[in-house]
């Protein structure tokens, strides 16, 4: 076999951090030939984002790489003088960077972006150009990233492109002086699934006709299938198995990938999980619900929407961002007016503050105060009811049990606490004054798959023990396939289909449903071929423009 | 943005206190100052046990001993009435740390409250207070200082109310910017929808995320305060003589420059030193909490 183009041999970095020394990646060892496509995966903490680091060498200044080598194209990249490694970025490997939108300075035009870094690049290679041939140049870049309209894109400023045209930017971006290596660090991942969709077809497209390789860090397993033709597995700065993508998807030697898979909510197939439908009375009633943000003409959120939830059934509403489904939510929760509609909660009143809903959100890093400890958090909502201190105490002990947390983690502060564990206490905080109907936007969105998988698992036991009804806002069709008894999918602000989750799944009426579906990566082949077909023209008529 | 969770994940262990002293004791300016800010305190509060003279404060006059160089008996000379600069400039302190308690004790908290006010409330609320921080700081502070001490008397409590007036302004502008963003995170609704008071949502939950904000603006504060505090009573509205303060032993010495440069000099060189001692623990803490602006 001829040389890999990357070869990372016993990679050991570690990090010093308050006096203390970390190690954070142990004998990493991978390859990339020329025109093959790689993906790291990994959860949080992996190391995964610190191997890409170290490769383009960008670790940050408390990083030091004890042993190891990182060759590129034969030679030793570590060892290089630091102008050569300079020269290496963007011309050998690039990155295409994750978010979209803060990788940009909103004060410049897109042109002015990529003129810059041509620029500085034909400098450092000695060439000196002018403006006008360098326009040429870009506008047929940003062609090969299918933006047609490179004219109208490099004059406008990064907040007049959707986000989806912001990555093929970027992408763009990446490709300016021909690299021989992308490296893609969770590229879409900010992005809806259908937008997410169309950036990962351009990459593969762009691999095959560039014959670029291509290192893809992501934690998303069916991005993975789509993208990658070898797979590399991280866990805790271990490499713990690497093969073909096909065979580490459909038969993985390692429990950690077993558990890994196992963990991913399945889309078909034998392992979906049905949950029975509710046949009791509805809870929440909503009738022709309108939102109108702002004065006239004013931004139309919600149209006539029309909502019923059945006590004890868990009803998702699904749509990518700003289809309207938080702001009913809000209304729901009474965090908003609707312009309006009328919304019935057909609960008796619960007595003095008490509310029959509560939220649990999407963030926990956001939704619970850094300075205060997870009793001073839990201890609000029962003080609110009318609790004395004993009554709190023996309260919060069962609202730890409940979210299955140790009694001692109420000293912690939230800095202290695992993303789960943080959605633990926030579910808890919730429950703390007994609502019947619990809202929950996205609550795993922010979340590890293996961690999902354990914090939908409380859900489900809680609804059962406690009687709870819920409302699940997300963009991941493939969870609420498994989580959700029924489904509504909505598109700019109006409800487009709604059903049965089985039925919705197995015979989707609306189109952009059918888009939504096909466009969830999934793990296996066999589920590949169960989803929906969306022909181009529906495609164009239902998904948000990414292309100029 | 992933490696940055990382991070966060391995600090677990440690508890925010031990990160707190690490990053303290690992920067030079925060310890430097501090340790200039506790010699400061300690001469302050026990300028009497500490002063070779601590009778040359009162009305003592000592002709034979007047304008003399600084020398071993005298470490920063004597003034035009023979009296010690030295110990005169120890207990000078005692003014100028007086006038901080008084002035940032009353501003500091009436400005952070009205702040906080104004950033979680919003609507006309934000906007009354917002417009008269406005027009209050529209005003040349010392102009304002100076009418007010001449108004009233010029004492070390009418220079306290006057600097007071003017200073509450500058907090209340920081922690309404502060306290508006804090206001609208995830946690503030969520504190909202478990029954949370106005009471409970504004010192509960925003300001102990306010406070790192506050201590560094403080701190910096401090040596604006004892620099302004210097400049009224160098124009001769502070304290009145004999008890010694910095600006007046200045202002007193100014007159015999350039022959007995000691008398401003010395003076002037301690204003400079709590000057930097606070300037530096404050840009420490600055750094040491993250705090931005």
């Amino acid at each position: 076999m001829a040389e890999p183009l990357l070869n990372v041999d016993n990679l050991n970095v570690s990090f010093v951090t308050y006096g203390r020394s970390r190690q954070v990646l142990r004998d990493v060892s991978f390859s990339v030939a020329a025109g093959e496509r790689v993906a790291l995966i990994g959860e949080t903490g992996s190391g995964k984002s610190v191997t890409a680091k170290a490769i383009i060498g960008t670790l940050p200044k408390n990083a030091n790489i004890s042993a190891g080598t990182i060759s590129f194209a034969g030679r030793d990249v570590l060892s290089m003088p630091r102008a050569e490694r300079e020269a290496l970025k963007g011309t050998a490997f690039s990155l295409i960077m994750q978010d979209p939108l803060s990788s940009f300075n909103p004060v410049f035009k897109i042109g002015t972006h990529l003129d810059d870094v041509m620029r500085f690049a034909d400098k450092r290679n000695g060439i000196s150009t002018s403006k006008a041939e360098r326009r040429t140049r870009i506008a047929a870049v940003l062609r090969r990233v299918q933006l047609a309209d490179g004219e109208r894109v490099m004059n406008a400023y990064p907040s007049e492109l959707s986000g989806g045209m912001r990555q093929r930017v970027l992408i763009g971006l990446a490709l300016l002086h021909q690299p021989k290596l992308l490296i893609a660090d969770e590229p879409g991942t900010a992005l809806d699934v259908t937008t997410q969709d169309e950036i990962l077809n351009l990459i593969n497209q762009l691999v095959k006709e560039e014959n670029v390789a291509l290192l893809m860090i992501t934690h998303n397993l069916g991005v993975v299938r789509k993208v990658a033709d070898r797979v590399v597995v991280m866990h805790h700065g271990d490499i713990i198995e690497t093969g073909p993508c096909a065979e580490i998807l459909s038969n993985p030697s390692e429990d950690y990938t077993k558990a890994l898979l196992e963990a991913v909510p399945p889309l078909y197939g034998p392992r979906v999980i049905d949950l029975p439908r509710s046949e009791r009375a509805p809870i929440v009633t909503v009738k022709g619900l309108n939102k109108i943000y702002g004065k006239r003409p004013g931004y139309h959120a919600i149209r006539d929407v029309d909502l019923t939830l059945r006590e004890g059934e868990i009803f998702g509403l699904a749509g990518e961002s700003g289809s309207g489904k938080t702001s009913v939510a809000r209304i729901i929760m009474e965090l908003s007016q609707p312009t309006s509609g009328t919304i019935d909660i057909d609960a008796p009143a619960p007595g003095r503050g008490r509310r029959l809903t509560q939220i649990v959100y999407q963030n926990p890093g956001t939704s619970l105060n850094p300075k205060r400890t997870v009793k001073q958090t839990l201890s609000l909502p029962l003080t609110s009811i009318g609790m004395d201190a004993d009554a709190r105490e023996a309260r919060m002990r069962e609202l730890l049990d409940l979210v299955r947390l140790p009694q001692s983690y109420l000293a912690k502060y939230p800095h202290e606490l695992s993303g789960g564990q943080k959605q633990r206490v926030a579910i808890a905080r919730a429950l703390a004054a007994e609502p019947r109907i619990l809202i929950l936007d996205e609550p795993t969105a922010a979340l590890d798959v293996s961690v999902q998988k354990t914090v939908i698992e409380l859900l489900m036991q809680l609804r059962q023990d406690l009687g709870l009804t819920y409302l699940m806002i997300s963009h991941d069709l493939s969870l609420m396939r498994n989580f959700c008894s029924r489904i509504a999918v909505m598109l700019r602000g109006e409800i487009v289909e709604e059903g049965v989750t089985p039925e919705v799944f197995s015979d989707p009426k609306h189109p952009y449903t059918r888009a939504l579906i096909a466009a969830i990566p999934v793990v296996t082949d066999v589920e590949e071929r169960l989803k929906p077909i969306v022909t181009e023209e529906e495609r164009m008529r239902f998904l948000v423009k990414t292309t100029a | 943005m992933a490696d940055m969770k990382m991070l966060d994940a391995s600090d677990r262990g440690l508890s925010s206190g031990y990160m707190m002293w690490y990053r303290f004791s690992r920067n030079p300016a925060a310890v430097i100052g501090s340790l200039i800010l506790i010699s400061i305190v300690i001469l302050a509060v026990f300028a009497p046990w500490l002063t070779p003279y601590p009778k040359h404060v009162g009305a003592v006059v000592d002709f034979r001993a007047r304008h003399l160089p600084p020398d071993a008996s005298h470490w920063f000379g004597t003034d035009k009435a023979g009296r010690d600069i030295f110990s005169r400039t120890v207990f000078g302190l005692r003014v100028s740390l007086l006038l901080v308690i008084g002035v940032l004790g009353i501003s500091v908290p009436v400005g952070t409250v009205l702040g906080l006010i104004a950033g979680y409330f919003g609507g006309w609320v934000e906007k009354l207070i917002t417009s008269l921080t406005n027009v209050m700081l529209a005003m040349p502070p010392l102009v304002m200082a100076l009418a007010v001490s001449n108004l009233l008397e010029p004492t070390l409590t009418n220079a306290m109310i006057a600097i007071t007036l003017l200073w509450w302004t500058w907090h209340a502008r920081l922690i309404y910017s502060v306290s508006k963003s804090i206001a609208s995170e995830d946690y503030i609704e969520a504190a909202r929808l478990a029954g949370a008071g106005p009471i409970h949502i504004l010192f509960r939950e925003i300001l102990p995320n306010c406070l790192a904000v506050i201590s560094v603006k403080t701190t910096l504060d401090a040596a604006f305060v004892i620099l302004f505090g210097a400049t009224l009573s160098f124009l001769g509205f502070g304290v009145k003589p004999p008890t010694p303060d910095l600006g007046s032993m200045v202002a007193d010495g100014r007159q015999f420059m350039p022959d007995f440069w000691w008398e401003v000099l010395c003076p002037g060189a301690v204003v400079f030193y709590v000057t930097l001692g606070f300037n530096l623990l404050g840009d420490g803490l600055r750094d040491m909490f993250d705090v931005e602006n």
